[in-house]
């Protein structure tokens, strides 16, 4: 066998992209099956239908750019899908096909190819395909809430008792509104009688997937954390009620958003450090944003903040191993300073 | 004594593939029909040839003679005679003159006149003469190291072996600690300091023990972590100290020196062997039998490979040095130097050959990266050209290119090519 040329490291870890964006679908997979049993075909139709919009999109996109089929192949790195995946667990179960097929091919090929593909969006492509659809079909996005299969456990008022019924919004929009939470803050965790969006009503569901994604070393577990607790104490903070706390984090898509959205590589800062400042931020904003809309606005919330990345790209960075600290250096400047103060004076004294 | 060390939190935990060599004690190799011996086998200038084509030399005979301060004598490893000085090409890429020694198989020593009273002078003088260079892969001129500017009150001798796969310090430290012992209080004496750190990492819990009975010296334990060898990342294991950005292990009073040139030390002062051989790990999945041999400088790639067996018929990347920081070779016609630790021969499974892909920006480069760089930042700066911003946001110019950043890469992104390109190209601006 010939030699080949390798550059070094000539050996390498296991992790390749395609290999995280499957630890990202398997993780995203609890929700989409709890999403398809609460919310049934409609559910199971659009997922479908993100996913092969998406990945279609992908490769036509490529052909149109001439590439060869089999380097397409060979660069398939699952990262259309998780977008297709993503993208069909914000929107309602009861949007009409052409919602998921529409933000998908959007959101694959307006948001990333055109920008370069992988790696190179500026914005994440499932957030803004969701925001895309918000704006392009509000009727269908805003009202005519289904609630899931399963009903509440526990209602607290008699209205959430039945199975599907049609209700006029989910539960962090009438909360927002200032009415009392329809059900328990149990069945808010489990999402069982709680409209919403196909995958993000089972926050269950959603901590098995972040679980898993911490456990893979795919994101770090402070992210999400920073981001749903600031927004929980912002939120009660604005409400000057503590007790404002789980309802608001388990409620709308802030999970859904804070683990697999927020946590996005391509679009969240590059190091640890920024990064909880980056979550801690979008925690105020959504809170804000919330309390402001009074609306559901974790899309928004991250959206805006994603324009926000290359900011903290630019000034948060490390400091060189062996570098002086900002305060060692600072004392030194304020050093040489006194130094050379007493030495003006001496030379006035002479 | 052991003493306590620091731990740096960056770096990478690499399978290190000690076992397919480590037992293996360290072969002496008879002296080969011939050698190429490199005149540029150090940082500095080349030496300057003081033999002729026709001459007869001995081993350990001069014939070439350091040029300057930084540089280093270069000795004959075999006895024969001189055949050829010519360029030949290097195994990291360009060339220079070497001089080709035909053997006579008598394999006649001349060796250094012992040297009387030992003091600081006489033992840097006798390391200088002996064309001694940091052994561990930079091939630093130890006499020069030996004579730094500012004081200095501690030696580490670095016996970490970070690099997965080789184990040539492992056994020199095993099998020669006497040597070692005497090369190390030497080293010691020339920097006139009283304060002795071997540093070795745990995964060789044989070599701390053996040390760890050595009155007047250290031993600091260290956490297995690529890449624990690295100078600055050793000092501050050792001592706490942080060497800043641009400056030198020096200036914060220590001078590391490798485990190899230390036993080279000894062979000099001790025996007046000047540097002609070295310990060589010849590893690898695809080698039949990896060892540990002492060869000659000079002796060729494929002298050793065929010492070990060959190589398997999935042979396919070759690497002169460690799988982390060595250099492909494209054949094996090229010849020991004094920095050569290992040569490597892996098989298509442990060899890294597959196309890059585009950065996710993940920022698993960065984590780990143990100069605490931004390695994404600079690999997109320099694709894009802008050097400067390469330099000022990523930190380019303090990378030591230990590879950590492309080895976690998921993209399996050239990253320490585009560093290298980068610190290259910023170079050439400023000269």
């Amino acid at each position: 066998m010939k030699p080949l040329v390798s550059d070094s490291p000539h050996i390498r870890g296991k992790r390749t992209t395609r290999g995280i964006m499957l630890d990202v679908l398997i993780a995203l997979l609890p929700a989409t099956v709890v999403g398809c049993i609460y919310f049934g075909g409609a559910a199971v139709a659009s997922i479908a239908i993100s996913i092969a919009a998406a990945v279609v999109s992908e490769v036509v996109f490529r052909l149109i750019k001439r590439e060869k089929i089999k380097d397409i192949l060979a660069k398939f790195d699952l990262t259309s899908v998780v977008t297709g995946l993503l993208l069909a667990l914000t929107l309602p179960p009861q949007a009409p096909w052409y919602v998921p097929l529409l933000s998908s091919v959007f959101a694959v090929v307006v948001v990333k190819m055109l920008f370069g593909g992988t790696g190179k969006n500026i914005v994440n492509p499932a957030i803004t395909g969701r925001v895309f659809a918000f704006i392009a079909f509000q009727s269908v996005m805003v009202s005519g809430w289904i609630a899931p299969s399963i009903g509440a456990i526990s209602p607290v008022a008699a209205t959430g008792a039945s199975g599907a019924v049609s209700t006029g919004a989910t539960e962090l929009t009438s909360m927002l509104g200032g009415n009392e939470l329809s059900v328990s803050l149990l069945d808010l965790f489990l999402g069982t009688g709680v409209a919403g969006s196909i995958g993000e009503t089972c926050k269950l569901a959603l901590l098995i997937g972040g679980v898993y994604l911490v456990v893979r070393r795919v994101i770090k577990w402070e992210y999400p954390v920073i981001y749903i607790v600031v927004t929980g104490l912002v939120a009660s903070a604005i409400g000057k009620d503590i007790g404002l706390f789980l309802p608001s984090i388990l409620s709308g898509g802030l999970f859904l958003g804070a683990i697999f959205m927020a946590t996005d590589y391509v679009t969240s800062p590059h190091t640890r450090a920024a990064n909880w400042i980056y979550m801690a931020l979008l925690g105020v904003v959504t809170a804000a944003l919330r309390a402001a809309t009074k609306i559901e606005v974790v899309s928004f919330a991250i959206l805006l903040m994603n324009f926000f990345v290359p900011l903290f790209n630019a000034y948060l960075r490390p400091r060189v191993f062996g570098a002086p600290s900002f305060a060692a250096k600072l004392k030194s400047k304020l050093a040489a300073a006194r130094e050379k103060r007493s030495a003006a004076g001496k030379e006035d004294a002479q | 004594m052991k003493i306590k060390t620091k731990f740096f939190s960056r770096g990478v935990h690499i399978d290190d593939k000690k076992s397919l060599s480590s037992g293996s004690p360290i072969r002496e190799l008879s002296a080969p029909p011939a050698v190429e011996i490199a005149l540029s086998q150090h940082i500095g200038k080349a030496a300057v040839p003081v033999v002729a084509v026709g001459d007869v030399v001995d081993r350990g005979q001069l014939i070439a003679e350091a040029d300057g301060a930084v540089s280093a004598n270069v000795h004959a490893s075999i006895s024969g005679k001189v055949v050829a000085i010519e360029k030949r090409p290097l195994p990291r890429g360009g060339s220079c003159d070497c001089v080709v020694i035909e053997g006579d198989g008598s394999d006649r020593v001349r060796t250094l006149p012992p040297l009387g009273e030992l003091t600081r002078e006489s033992v840097i003088g006798r390391i200088r003469e002996a064309g001694i260079v940091g052994m561990g892969g930079a091939g630093f001129p130890t006499a020069v190291k030996l004579s730094p500017r500012t004081p200095v009150d501690t030696l580490i001798v670095n016996g970490a072996e970070c690099e997965p796969y080789l184990t040539c310090d492992y056994r020199l430290m095993i099998e020669k600690t006497d040597e070692l012992v005497r090369g190390i209080r030497l080293l010691a004496l020339a920097l006139g300091v009283e304060r002795i750190i071997v540093a070795i990492e745990k995964n060789k819990p044989d070599a701390i023990a053996k040390f760890d009975a050595v009155q007047g010296m250290a031993v600091a334990e260290l956490r297995k972590r690529y890449p624990m060898g690295s100078e600055k990342h050793l000092i501050y294991a050792c001592t706490g100290r942080k060497v800043a950005p641009g400056k030198l292990p020096a200036d914060v009073g220590v001078v590391v020196q490798n485990v190899a040139t230390a036993f080279a030390v000894y062979e000099a002062v001790e025996l007046g062997m000047p540097l002609t051989s070295r310990v060589v790990t010849v590893s690898g999945e695809a080698i039949q039998v990896p060892a540990n041999l002492r060869a000659r400088i000079g002796t060729s790639f494929r002298t050793l490979l065929d010492e070990c067996g060959g190589e398997s018929d999935d042979a396919s990347v070759y690497i002169d040095g460690g799988p982390m920081m060595g250099a492909t070779l494209l054949s094996t016609d090229y010849s020991t130097r004094k920095t050569d630790s290992g040569i490597l021969v892996l098989t298509p499974r442990q060899a890294s050959i597959s196309a890059p892909t585009a950065c996710i920006h993940c920022g698993r480069c960065a984590e780990v990266c143990p100069m605490h760089l931004l390695p994404m930042d600079i690999d997109f700066y320099t694709l894009a050209e802008d050097y400067a911003a390469a330099r000022d946001r990523g930190g380019a110019l303090n990378c030591i290119e230990c590879g950590s950043c492309a080895y976690v890469c998921p993209a399996n992104r050239a990253l320490v090519q585009s560093i290298q390109m980068c610190k290259k190209k910023l170079r050439e601006v400023k000269s």
